[in-house]
């Protein structure tokens, strides 16, 4: 075992790969000579080369449209997408022709790339630069959307991506780029499609993913400890494909569902889940879903406004207390 | 309107297109003609469902290119690809199933006339979205770079394409990664229902802006399958031998509207039929005649290509629609669509 | 007509409503029980003031309202509807009473009477498959709402006796099964009353304690000969504590500065003996019913009454005017077999009387003929008193006097009183 933060865990996870395969490129804009602007992928270009570890002009389209191509052609591409508000720069790339075109071609042609990118709120950077947006991914067909709350997760799912013959949307939570945590030895690679329970409790619940994870779990703590209130907290790591049976089966136990999303109110990652619980798990119901999510604004900048908007642990706390019995 | 065409650089002489290869870019210009119309009268018949976008006119350069390719160089093209698919060899029963929404098409009636793919044949895929398969193309031509190949790509584009942001980023990124790429504008003075010429800053939308990219103005008749078939040779052996990108600008016209549901009204007085008196197909006929192909060679390889298109068009007609179980089909690799356990 | 929240015992200003027996829209007799209202210890069934239909609840469950305070309206059968203007409870009570007049059909999903009507699916499907009449289900959730919980408990513990603590308190939040060592446990109302009230007593009252042992042997005589009968007719045991009531009540007489309280200037002497028996709700907290005139009652009347009260406090069914008035208590511990206890006097009362178990031990009996050891049943009379009321000489010849009614009286006659 050995501590990685959260940004040395994405490239050692690239690493990981480009040693195994080598077929496994990386493109992107500042990746290669500076690290990238996160610093998550120093390293890589020392250890890989100028021919595998690649710097592009600011050209979001040209980025993910060679990464197509390449994937189309031979290659397992990683492409990044500096901060996945950027993703609407090139989203056409995305939802309309990577996601599309296995289908439209009945099964022809296979995309095996990645797309990294830094999601999420909590640096202040303002509303164009700090969106969560995994929930569009989420919404088109023929992407696999992955969303690691842990260092572990980040070098295992990231192995696991590469790995997939499909595209995945990679979201790392910029917030969390510094957080530490057990990453094992060795080769690393875990799986898509595979929600973690990491508290077990019998009242609600919470259903939580990448940065809202951690806060779920600082809010679970407060609830038992000081309200009575005993809480699961499940991460569900992989909005596509979805560990339905996990998050159902937890709902059963407890009766109450509880999410918490980083996106804005409507058509968050989490409507879709409670809309499958209120159907599927309808009769094993104790009491309403609660979704705490971030309300339906633009994100505001200074340190107060944002953390304020952002579901806090204090929010969870207040919010599930004034939900339950 | 002036329909003669100035070439700005003068092709290499020295590529001597032997007789084999001139037959063969008739054959191809005329079963890509035949093909394209049978889809009309389908149409006319409603066979062809949806929209189609047709290339009459324009069948020189997916001709020229297709002779000049290599099988294992790769064909991007637009929504307007039947002529390229066809091209590289794709079946024509194929390709008119597949605008017939039927199971014997290329991509099992998933896809439609605008998407037409066969990667057997290095068609990488017809792209609906203006520009967005030219940075693809030069991921394809990555790839190729990248594994040591002589591969090249070649994206086929319209003129409206050159106004787009992917069409600037592409070029940009090609010519900073010397990519083996070779795109072609195929300059038919229309975007859709307007004139070019009134919605773009230069005056040949693709050879006036090479220069933004370091790369030559290369401007040729696109009417003429000989001129772009020395230009393809050339562009795609320099590309291979690591000498970066090319962007030509074939200047061409369609006979038809931009798709059928056009039938292109907008067009001034006089200039299509000044046009049909630039039929490539009909130039190059005559170009045979004088290299001394005799008239019965050339009706031969005229019933051919009819005969061909008729057995095409008996196999899709007979060919049944697809099957329902193929709509949660091939989203992912595993052929399934599931996105939960 | 207006149902008011009743005056409940002569401290009390204001009663949590804790049941509604009957929805808006039902029918209602004049007399019968209409509502529960919870007070310091006790909860109380409410009737009726008339008959009519009950038009509007103003106070819901788990909503605690002033005395005097309008609770609901009755529309008696003749009389027109008034609706309130101003109701005396939060706004939002009044709004969802008000919204609730006319009755709703079943499949109406808004909320009628109380929460206890909202029925979540799990509940619903649990009291589908196990046959379950939710109406009989307590609800512990917000607002008295029935939980998956409470409809879990109800099955595991079907055809076991009601549960005997006091009704509709939110109950403690759910521990999880998974707790660490430590755990934390809310207080009952009961229990936070009884509190308080201790805590105030111990804080203001100086406290001293004498103890004297008492021969029992006449009273176990009593219990041997008459106590089978006695079962067998009345339908409970024949316990110590009627005895040691009516042993005090004759020593009270004798000391009356005993028979008081005292408000830290004055000491109020009572002419009437009533006693406060304390009562414990199965480890759940203390209540203090009185039997009132004990001097009046015969030993079998006391007997009655004291198991009466016992039984019906721990039922959580004592009427208001039970729990007043007491001049001295006893609280008795010997079931337990403890030697003896100090207890926290019940101020305003000067004073109070643990009795302990009574157990055999041997004694020096003394005779003419010479001293000889004997096999006695030996109690302990502890008595705690205020220091500021009485002194030790006084409590003490008190305790003395006690102990020989105890020890010389003839029980077996005043058993067949």
């Amino acid at each position: 075992m050995a501590e990685l933060t959260y940004r040395d865990a994405v490239a050692a996870g690239i690493a990981q790969e480009m040693a195994r395969d080598e077929r496994v490129v990386f493109l992107g804009e500042d990746v290669a000579a500076a690290g990238g602007v996160f610093k998550a992928t120093v390293g890589l270009l020392e250890k890989f080369g100028p021919k595998r570890v690649r710097d592009c002009p600011i050209s979001e389209q040209a980025i993910l449209g060679a990464a197509m191509g390449a994937a189309m052609t031979g290659l397992r591409p990683i492409a990044e997408i500096m901060f996945s508000d950027f993703l609407a720069v090139c989203w056409d790339i995305v939802a309309n022709e990577i996601a599309k075109t296995r289908y439209m071609t009945n099964g022809q042609i296979t995309l095996p790339l990645v797309i990294r990118t830094a999601n999420g709120a909590g640096s202040r950077f303002g509303a164009q630069h700090s969106q969560s947006v995994e929930n569009w991914a989420m919404a088109v067909p023929g992407i696999k959307v992955v969303a690691p709350a842990f260092p572990a997760d980040v070098k295992g799912l990231l192995a696991a991506a590469v790995r997939d013959p499909d595209p995945v949307l990679f979201f790392e939570q910029k917030s969390l780029y510094a957080m530490k945590g057990e990453v094992p030895d060795g080769e690393c690679i875990d799986e898509l499609g595979k929600a973690k329970v990491l508290r077990s409790g019998k009242d609600c619940t919470i259903v939580a993913l990448a940065a809202m994870v951690h806060r779920a779990l600082g809010a679970a703590e407060i609830l038992e400890k000081q309200h009575g209130i005993s809480c699961t907290v499940v991460d569900v790591r992989s909005l596509v494909p979805l560990d339905t049976r996990t998050i159902l089966s937890e709902v059963v136990k407890t009766g109450r569902l509880v999410t918490v999303e980083e996106n804005p109110r409507l058509c968050g990652w989490g409507a879709e889940i409670a809309s499958i619980v209120a159907d599927e798990c309808f009769w094993d119901l104790d009491g309403p879903i609660l979704r705490i999510t971030t309300p339906h604004v633009p994100l505001p900048s200074a340190d107060e406004l944002e953390d304020h908007t952002i579901p806090s642990v204090e929010r969870i706390v207040r919010e599930i207390r004034e939900k339950f019995d | 309107m002036d329909t003669s065409v100035k070439r700005k650089k003068a092709t290499t002489p020295g590529i001597d297109i032997g007789r084999e290869t001139r037959l063969e870019l008739y054959r191809l210009q005329v079963e890509l003609r035949y093909c394209e119309k049978r889809a009309y009268d389908l149409f006319l018949q409603n066979l062809v469902k949806g929209t189609s976008h047709l290339s009459l006119g324009q069948e020189a350069i997916a001709a020229a290119f297709g002779v000049a390719m290599r099988p294992d160089d790769w064909t991007f093209c637009t929504y307007r690809g039947h002529a390229h698919t066809l091209a590289r060899g794709a079946s024509m029963a194929g390709v008119l199933g597949e605008l017939m929404g039927r199971e014997c098409g290329l991509l099992g009636g998933k896809g439609g006339s605008m998407h037409l793919t066969d990667v057997t044949r290095g068609a990488m895929g017809s792209y609906a979205i203006i520009g967005a398969h030219l940075p693809v193309a030069a991921g394809a031509a990555w790839s190729a770079q990248y594994r040591g190949t002589e591969q090249v790509a070649v994206c086929f584009f319209g003129d409206g394409t050159t106004n787009i942001g992917a069409f600037h980023e592409a070029l940009n990124f090609s010519a900073v990664w010397r990519l083996p790429v070779v795109f072609v504008c195929e300059n038919n003075l229309y975007m859709e229902y307007t004139p070019i010429h009134a919605v773009t800053a230069v005056k040949n939308p693709a050879a006036d802006r090479a220069s933004a990219y370091g790369l030559e103005s290369i401007l040729i008749d696109g009417n003429d399958a000989d001129e772009v078939y020395r230009t393809a040779v050339e562009c795609m052996n320099r590309a291979r031998k690591g000498g970066g990108p090319a962007l030509i600008e074939a200047v061409t016209y369609r006979h038809s509207g931009h798709s059928r549901a056009d039938p292109a009204k907008y067009r001034p007085e006089g200039e299509l039929e000044r046009w049909l008196e630039r039929d490539p197909l009909n130039l190059y006929r005559t170009r045979l005649l004088h290299h001394g192909f005799t008239e019965g060679t050339l009706k031969d390889i005229e019933a051919e290509a009819m005969r061909k298109v008729d057995e095409a068009t008996a196999v899709a007609k007979a060919s049944p629609t697809p099957s329902l179980d193929g709509i949660e089909k091939n989203v992912w690799a595993d052929g399934g669509a599931a996105w939960r356990n | 007509m207006d149902v008011i929240m009743p005056q409940l015992g002569e401290t009390v200003a204001e009663g949590t409503v804790t049941r509604w027996y009957k929805k808006v829209g039902d029918a209602v007799k004049a007399d019968e029980t209409l509502f529960d209202v919870e007070t310091d210890k006790v909860s109380t069934e409410i009737p009726a003031p008339a008959s009519g239909v009950l038009a509007q609840i103003l106070v819901q469950e788990g909503i605690t309202a002033k005395v005097g305070a309008r609770i609901a309206v009755i529309q008696e059968s003749g009389a027109a509807v008034t609706t309130s203007a101003e109701p005396s409870v939060p706004a939002a009570a009044a709004e969802r009473a008000a919204a609730s007049t006319a009755p709703h059909p079943a499949s109406s999903g808004f909320p009628r009477g109380g929460a206890a009507e909202r029925l979540s699916p799990v509940v619903r499907k649990l009291c589908a498959e196990h046959a379950l009449d939710p109406q009989q289900i307590a609800g512990t959730g917000r607002d008295g709402r029935i939980t998956r919980e409470d409809v879990l408990e109800y099955i595991a513990t079907r055809g076991a006796p009601r549960p005997s603590a006091l009704p509709s308190e939110p109950r403690a939040p759910q521990q999880p099964a998974t707790a660490a060592a430590q755990s934390t446990i809310s207080l009952t109302n009961v229990r936070r009353r009884t509190a308080e009230h201790v805590a105030k007593s111990w804080t203001t009252v100086p406290h001293v304690l004498q103890a004297m042992e008492a021969d029992f042997h006449r009273i176990v005589e009593a219990r041997r000969r008459m106590g089978e009968q006695w079962k067998q007719r009345e339908g409970f045991a024949l316990t110590y504590l009627p005895f040691i009531a009516r042993a005090a009540s004759i020593a009270l007489a004798k000391f009356p500065h005993l028979n008081a309280t005292f408000d830290g200037a004055q000491l109020k002497l009572h002419r009437r003996i009533n006693l406060g028996i304390a009562v414990d709700l199965n480890f759940e907290g203390l209540v203090v019913p009185v039997v009132k005139d004990v001097p009046a009652k015969s030993l079998p009347q006391i007997a009655r009454e004291i198991n009466d009260l016992a039984t019906r406090a721990r039922a959580g069914r004592l009427k208001p005017d039970e729990l007043t008035e007491a001049t001295y208590t006893i609280t008795n511990n010997g079931a337990f077999g403890t030697l003896f206890t100090a207890p926290i006097i019940n101020a305003p009362q000067v004073a109070i009387l643990s009795t302990d178990a009574v157990r055999k031990k041997p004694v020096v009996i003394e005779a003419p003929e010479g001293d000889s050891i004997a096999i006695r049943p030996v109690g302990m009379l502890a008595q705690t008193f205020d220091h500021r009321a009485v002194d030790g000489a006084y409590a003490a010849a008190f305790l003395r006097e006690i102990k020989s009614v105890i020890e010389a009286r003839d029980w077996i006659q005043a058993l067949q009183a």
